[in-house]
């Protein structure tokens, strides 16, 4: 126990990023008395993230300046129980955040919903396929429904201003947005972004094939806005710095501006920087926790008491901080008992690269993080699974986000990768490209798991975090069925004149956490209504420990084809709506176990 | 270190041996610190700079825009591995480092990027017997793919692909990266390939079927030039101490 114990707070909030500062906003605004501890520093839009300074790519983008520093927490990382996980000695794949605002002040901005058979998907193909069709797949009902979600889902679209075209309104069809959407109570709050020529290009021939082409929705904002927190957001101006930097024209929805700048003076809300969360501490008779204890700004551990205990850093720190609190059980990999850790999924990253003559400028420097044109045609169940040997699917999508000169070298297949006609091409190709992105979902196995490493330690001198983790042969086709119709499409567009293709999970390759694919970790602690198979009930309250709710991505059963953001917030506002109007007047177990 | 030490000699001296396709002067007369002449390196050694200028010339060689050395990347390499970034920030160096890792496991070697280059060059050359700048271009090339494709032994904890990776990676950072950081002298990088810099507002432009034609901006653009100021005189500063004084 630490040396010394801090006055008692009704909520305490470990992490500071849009889950978080959701939390924080909502429950102060009922009285509750808010502790967030949050791992890094104070920063700010205005001050931290103005161009063109934040305009450095070597700082964000390559030494990740927004990012969490492994030497403070990482991981350790193998691709089957048979290696030896070795520390994630710098970043790669992903890339955790720190700091006010946490991942949100880094993100591209590309929100969205799932699909209504995403939250039930076990239910939903075994009615549609036969239940055969999961077979050597944890797949898992969320527990909650898309109407149920659904206001919430409304409600955090509003909180970003986020531009895009509906598809679906309240059952009525629109062909210019997603057709394949949930019903949605109303409209965007702002018009689509703009597309440049390629994305036009892509539109039209994806509409010529038969699909259902429509603006990928985004929080990069298109209008001045003002959101129903009073926050005020301003027009994107396509820099093209989104993803890996903060976004200092107040274009880019972000945690801070969103949220945390809407706190008034005498919401009962402190947030403590620099302080690191070692355990969450349980009551004697184990049914509650009792508080946080951290280590603070001084280097001190404290105890921090609250009544109730919301987890709210990055899925993974998460699932670590259950792990080393002794939060939960265990998942065996062997036996396939126990939760914590169990059903890590990633996303299933493919794409096809389209090279276009000299009648077509992408200038790929103008973007946003979330200027996209997709289609869905091939996402969750969408289309008929039927004799394809794979379930799920993933998002289709031209998008022109982030081409600056280090990260951004589109050179044809058949280049080398340096040298002469490297740079030959590299020249040649860089103002013509854009990338087709194939988004795929990734299902649960029973060999894909976190759990605590055997050797090595963190700076705190508590276990890293060991994920296992290789693409399952369901995500390998799906993956490939994906980037063939990707490639088709590019083969189909005018005035190409190379298309080159990669898939991440390409059969022979193993899952690397070196090349960046998404910061879309999920999973590990995942949400349901057996406490054999999740972590936290449907409403994210712990089924072993009624005061502790659990926010993020670690909650998705399985991952969506779709980015994350947009469905870990509406189930943020869910909990946070069962919190407010039901768990605070009554603490106790939301469901039976 | 050197007391005498001159970059201008150090580049002049891969020039005579035939480096920068036959413009001996040309890597001096471009480098970016060319006020920093008769200082010694922050942290590379004369011999490790040599090395990197005669690598990073033939990853990017001199065409109709200019190589690797010749817009500075090898002053970039000294002021990197001299920051915080080469004295290993942002690195989980905690040890053990087993055998038997995996690509897919990352990096895993056990040195700062500044120590792993001073390692790996000096086990290069040892290895090779002739230091790679005084090859002629085709040993340079062979030496350079032998590397990339992991076939030269750098001791047990350093794989030759590997460090082929880091090369690679901070020889393109230097080429591309806004010149604030040494390299990319004058944006020659950014007027290779069309990128205009950090000064970045295309509302008006993003859905054009049109070429961008506006010259490139760095983050410490010099007003009416097409120049970025330099770094001033301390490795690890990013930008300099005060813009309006070279401006």
């Amino acid at each position: 126990m630490a040396a010394r114990t801090l006055p008692k707070t009704d909520v305490v909030i470990v992490g500071a990023g849009w889950t978080g500062l959701a939390v924080a906003k909502e429950l102060s605004a009922e009285g509750q008395r808010c502790v967030i501890l949050e791992r890094g520093d104070y920063r700010h839009d205005a001050e931290n993230f103005g161009g063109p300074e934040e305009h450095d790519e070597l700082k964000y983008a390559r030494h990740k300046g927004h990012m969490i520093d492994t030497p403070t927490k990482t991981l350790s990382f193998r691709n089957n129980t048979s290696e030896t996980a070795l520390p994630m000695r710098r970043l790669g794949s992903f890339l955790p955040g720190k700091g006010l605002g946490g991942a949100g002040i880094h993100w591209n901005g590309q929100l969205w919903r799932p699909l209504p058979s995403d939250l039930n998907m076990r239910t939903h193909y075994t009615e549609r396929y036969g239940a055969e069709i999961l077979d050597g797949m944890q797949v898992q009902d969320y527990g909650v429904s898309y109407e149920e979600l659904e206001p919430h889902f409304d409600f955090f679209e509003r909180v970003c201003g986020t531009a895009g075209q509906a598809g679906n309104v309240n059952g009525e069809q629109n062909d210019a947005g997603n057709i394949f959407e949930g019903p949605r109570s109303s409209e965007y709050p702002n018009p689509p972004m703009k597309h440049s020529p390629p994305q036009k290009i892509f539109r039209d021939t994806a509409a010529s094939m038969g699909y259902h082409p429509f603006p990928m929705p985004s929080a990069n904002v298109t209008a001045p806005y003002e959101n129903p927190y009073g926050a005020q957001l301003h027009p994107c101006t396509y820099c093209g710095f989104c993803e890996r930097f903060g976004c200092g024209y107040f274009a880019k929805a972000d945690p801070i501006i969103c949220i945390y700048d809407t706190f008034a003076e005498e919401d009962p809300i402190e947030i403590r920087y620099r302080s690191h969360v070692l355990r969450v501490e349980k009551s004697e008779d184990g049914q509650t926790a009792t508080g946080v204890t951290y280590l603070d700004q001084n280097g001190e551990e404290v105890f921090q008491p609250a009544d109730t205990v919301c987890l709210n850093s990055y899925a993974l720190w998460n699932v670590h901080l259950m792990l080393v609190s002794g939060l939960g059980t265990p998942y065996d990999p062997e036996t396939g008992e126990g939760t914590v850790g169990r059903n890590y999924a990633y996303q299933t990253i493919a794409a096809a690269g389209v090279f276009f003559n000299d009648e077509v400028w992408s200038n790929p420097f103008m973007g946003a993080g979330a200027m996209g044109m997709t289609i869905d045609d091939f996402n969750g169940d969408n289309f008929d699974h039927t004799d394809l040997g794979f379930v799920g699917g993933g998002y289709i999508s031209a998008n022109q986000t982030n081409g600056r000169p280090i990260n951004y070298q589109p050179t044809p297949p058949g280049t080398p990768s340096w040298g002469a006609e490297w740079k030959q091409a590299v020249r040649e190709n860089y103002l013509h490209h854009i990338g087709i992105v194939c988004h795929g979902s990734s299902m649960p196995v029973q060999g894909n798991y976190l759990d605590l490493d055997p050797t090595y330690t963190d700076d705190y001198g508590q276990p890293l975090l060991r994920m296992t983790f290789n693409f399952p042969e369901n995500d390998r086709r799906m993956s490939e069925y994906l980037v063939g119709k990707a490639e088709e499409i590019a083969r189909n567009m005018d005035n190409v004149r190379a298309v080159s293709t990669v898939n991440r999970a390409a059969e022979g390759d193993n899952y690397s956490i070196v090349p960046y694919q998404t910061t879309h970790n999920t999973g590990g602690a995942v949400m349901g209504t057996d406490p054999s198979t999740s972590v936290v009930n449907r409403y994210g309250q712990m089924w072993d420990h009624h005061n502790v709710f659990v926010f993020g991505a670690c909650l998705f059963p399985q991952n969506l084809g779709y980015n994350p953001t947009g469905p870990l917030m509406g189930l943020a506002y869910w909990t946070i709506d069962a919190l407010k109007n039901d768990y605070l007047q009554n603490p106790r177990p939301l469901m039976d176990a | 270190m050197p007391a005498s030490f001159s970059r201008r000699a150090v580049l002049l001296g891969l020039g005579a041996s035939g480096l920068a396709a036959g413009a001996p002067g040309r890597a001096a007369a471009q480098n970016a610190y060319a006020n920093l002449e008769g200082t010694p390196w922050f942290y590379l050694t004369d011999a490790e700079a040599r090395f990197l200028a005669a690598a990073g010339d033939v990853l990017i060689p001199e065409d109709d825009y200019p190589s690797a050395s010749q817009v500075g990347v090898v002053d970039f390499i000294d002021l990197q591995l001299a920051s915080p970034w080469g004295k290993g920030d942002g690195l989980y160096l905690k040890g053990p480092f087993p055998d038997g890792a995996t690509n897919s496991q990352g990096y895993q070697m056990p040195y700062t990027p500044a120590e792993l280059f001073r390692t790996a060059i000096s086990r290069i050359e040892e290895a090779e017997g002739t230091a790679l700048a005084d090859l002629d271009a085709a040993g340079r090339e062979d030496l350079i793919t032998r590397l990339s494709e992991g076939e030269m032994d750098l001791g047990e904890d350093i794989g030759a692909a590997a460090f082929f990776q880091e090369l690679h990676s901070i020889v393109n950072e230097g080429f591309f990266a806004d010149p604030i950081y040494g390299g990319n002298k004058d944006y020659a990088a950014w007027d290779m390939i069309g990128f205009p810099g950090a000064h970045a507002y295309y509302l008006s432009f993003v859905d054009q079927n049109v070429p961008y034609e506006k010259p490139p901006m760095g983050i410490a653009h010099i007003p009416g030039t097409r120049r970025s100021a330099s770094l001033g005189a301390s490795a690890g500063a990013a930008r300099p101490a005060n813009r309006t004084e070279e401006g």
